[in-house]
């Protein structure tokens, strides 16, 4: 079954076409990522799938609830976290748990045992009597994220939850996403980090101008762009002892060098670098790096729209 | 249940805010305690309003004389009055002038002239000798000097009026006395001393005024004597209480905007939470948050400044327009707004001149003419104060209902229009 199915959705604004027909579907349990540049419509896309934004046309299932004729239905299942931290300042972690809690219809002993594992999750049981106002920008996020867990919801979305963060809570960030998708819920990312959508998605929907122009797992879409990997390896000794021999094994396309620095293109890394390694050992040179360049969404991007994802 | 959720999280943010708390509370009494101590002293509140003392030294130099001994018996006999340099004396010595006047005999002229010079005292009055011989000689003229300090106003200004009344008493003594010579053609002492008690005695009733003058006051007051200073203050603090009910409401109804440009209210949006339920919470707040505030400045104002603010049903049916006609400004005003930043011009423009023209009444003590009367109940919270006046001064409950009643309409009105601009926006 489809945790979201989205159908020809359209929203504009005056004379701008933000979201422009767009329709995919999302499994449940997987992490679907949209990837696109900023303006691309993703954050709109979010919006009505949400019910914030009423679309112009078209209409999305969200665990079969309609978002144009079932809006408490929608919200019901599903946990928010946005683009910007909206959570209230002047009140402690515990405090802003508790009440989100509450609009999600929690109460009693259950709102505050949920809230308990809440803060377990998000690493804040110790700093809970704290005021917000008072924390780092990454406990913030986790917060942020926090109480979009509140009520377990079947689905989750993510609206660029990474942007403007320190590397090591947008990796914990990045981690507490596959870690739900591991509890089994589904999460709708939206990101116009391209390494982020590769890292975490199942599938993934790339946006532009407001329309959906391609859309499937990683690998899927890297093959629009029909590159070979591109490995790059030094040796310990003179480089044409080996090229001969790696000419010739399974899966490589050509491979140049000198000075001990060799490329190989090949179609697939995984499989051909185990088969270097071996045709190395038997001349005798030792492999001393190793640096594979595999074809990604910044060129699947690139090959689709003709700019770079990050313009 | 929801909408109580949110109000009490509104609650316990404005409680957390010091700047709120402080414009909830602070400045009113603030304010008020300003023109309290401006216009007398806490410890003075029964008494009316209270000045500062003025040191009186007073050379006694009047070496008596003949002639209206008989008038000595008008005194005490502790007083000690052996002429009418002592009835000087006796007479700025009174406990009544106690809380104005501090007074020191000296010895000699020169010494009283060297306690003014040395700012010691205020005022010098001294008494010559032949004091009681010229006023007992029929066409003398009986002079006291006053020599004070010139830096000083008031305290000496007393001084003078207390003299003048006393000189005044024994000068309309010796025209009577000059009258019955006159008219009788007997001029020895037992006949003026005669004439002089009599005088003295008729005079001494006019120190009372409440024998010749009956007082009356409105009908709340009779019930109940309201101290000058609290009358004066009464309405300051109410007015006070009025603006800030006001201020409070809009910067209360001010966290709508400010909860959507934090993300908070498109937060709310998301979870099943009613938008009618989210507004009515927020809402609910702004009311709350002015009923907590106009309860604690009626009860601090009553506690501290001794207000009586009138009857119990009036004060309810005051407080309950003015809790809604300001939580409806409020709102109405925050509806017009786009976003926080036109907060200045809107508390800084349309709060002010509104509350202004509201408030002249007040600034009026009380007692404006008809034309600023009707101005003020152009604005809400001219209406308010109209309100608090009439339950101040004990109107009957009809009058405070039917300004209740016009309350209600503005507050409906406003609250209505914004209320509808709010679910405009946020559908």
């Amino acid at each position: 079954m489809n945790a979201i199915e989205v159908k020809n959705l359209h929203k504009a604004f005056g004379d701008m076409k933000a979201v422009d027909g767009v329709s995919f579907e999302v499994q449940q349990g997987e992490i679907f990522s949209l990837l696109g540049p900023n303006g691309a419509g993703k954050t709109t896309t979010l919006s009505m799938l949400s019910c914030l934004l009423r679309p112009d046309d078209g209409d999305a299932l969200v665990m079969g609830h309609s978002i144009r004729t079932d809006q408490m239905g929608v919200k019901s299942v599903l946990g928010i976290v946005p683009q910007e931290i909206a959570l209230y300042e002047d009140l402690s972690a515990r405090e802003n748990l508790t009440f989100w809690g509450k609009m999600y219809g929690l109460r009693g002993a259950a709102l505050k045992t949920r809230v308990d594992e809440v803060l377990e999750i998000i690493g804040l049981t110790e700093r809970a009597k704290d005021r917000v106002g008072k924390y780092s920008g990454g406990m913030k996020r986790r917060v942020n994220i926090g109480v979009a867990l509140l009520h377990k919801p079947k689905v989750i979305y993510m609206d660029e939850p990474t942007v403007g963060i320190d590397p090591q809570s947008r990796r914990n960030i990045l981690d507490s996403v596959v870690a739900l998708k591991e509890k089994g819920m589904t999460v709708l990312y939206t990101t116009h980090y391209m390494e982020e959508a590769q890292e975490l998605s199942d599938h993934i929907a790339i946006m532009d101008t407001g329309k959906l122009i391609a859309y499937g797992t990683n690998a899927e879409l890297v093959k629009i762009v029909g590159q070979m990997d591109r490995i790059t390896l030094t040796v310990n000794n003179e480089s044409g002892r080996v090229l001969d021999a790696w000419k010739k094994v399974q899966g490589v396309k050509q491979v140049t060098g000198e000075d001990g620095t060799l490329t190989v293109l090949a179609d697939d890394s995984n499989q051909v670098l185990p088969r270097l390694f071996e045709a190395a050992t038997a001349h005798n040179t030792r492999i001393t790096s190793v640096d594979i360049r595999e074809p990604n969404l910044e060129a699947v991007f690139l090959h689709l729209t003709g700019k770079a994802l990050r313009e | 249940m929801k909408i109580l959720d949110i109000a009490l999280k509104d609650l316990t943010r404005s409680s957390r805010s010091v700047f709120a708390v402080l414009f909830m509370f602070g400045v009113p009494l603030l304010v008020t305690g300003m023109f309290y101590v401006m216009f007398g002293g806490m410890a003075d509140s029964d008494s009316g309003i209270s000045l500062p003392k003025t040191n009186i030294v007073i050379a006694n130099l009047d070496a008596g004389g003949s002639g209206f001994d008989t008038a000595m018996s008008q005194f005490p006999a502790d007083a000690d009055i052996q002429s009418m340099g002592d009835m000087v004396v006796y007479a700025l010595e009174q406990d009544d002038l106690a809380d104005l006047m501090t007074v020191t005999l000296v010895d000699s002229a020169e010494a009283a002239h060297a306690e003014v010079d040395s700012q010691a005292a205020g005022v010098a009055v001294i008494i010559p000798a032949d004091f009681s011989a010229r006023f007992s000689s029929l066409d003398g003229q009986a002079v006291l000097e006053v020599y004070q300090d010139p830096t000083l106003t008031l305290g000496p200004a007393i001084v003078r009026s207390v003299l003048n009344q006393f000189m005044d008493g024994l000068s309309g003594a010796k025209i009577a006395v000059n009258v019955a010579v006159t008219q009788t053609g007997k001029s020895d002492p037992a006949f003026i001393g005669q004439v002089v008690e009599a005088y003295l005695t008729a005079a001494s009733l006019t120190r009372d005024p409440a024998a010749l003058l009956e007082v009356r006051s409105p009908a709340a007051a009779e019930t109940e004597e309201v101290p000058l200073l609290v009358r004066i203050i009464g309405p300051i603090m109410g007015g006070m209480m009025i603006f800030y009910a006001f201020y409070t409401a809009t910067a209360s109804a001010e966290t709508l905007l400010q909860e959507d440009e934090i993300g908070t209210l498109p937060r709310l949006f998301t979870t099943p939470t009613s938008q009618a339920t989210i507004l009515g919470g927020k809402l609910l707040a702004v009311l709350l948050t002015v009923t907590i505030q106009v309860i604690v400045l009626l009860s601090l104002g009553a506690l501290i400044f001794r207000i009586h603010w009138g009857s119990l049903t009036s004060i309810v049916l005051f407080s309950v327009g003015t809790v809604l006609i300001a939580s409806a400004f409020g709102v109405f005003v925050n509806s017009l707004m786009k976003s926080t930043k036109q907060g200045g011009i809107i508390f800084g423009g349309v709060l002010t001149f509104s509350g202004m023209i509201g408030m002249m009444p007040i600034f009026l003590f009380n007692n404006p003419s008809a034309a600023i009367g009707s101005i003020s109940l152009l604005v809400p919270q001219g209406w308010a104060v109209r309100g608090l006046f009439q339950s101040m001064q004990g109107a009957v409950t009809g009058d405070l209902f039917i300004t209740l009643l016009v309350m209600l309409a503005w507050a409906v009105v406003l609250f209505g229009i914004g209320v509808w601009r709010f679910q405009k926006r946020y559908a």
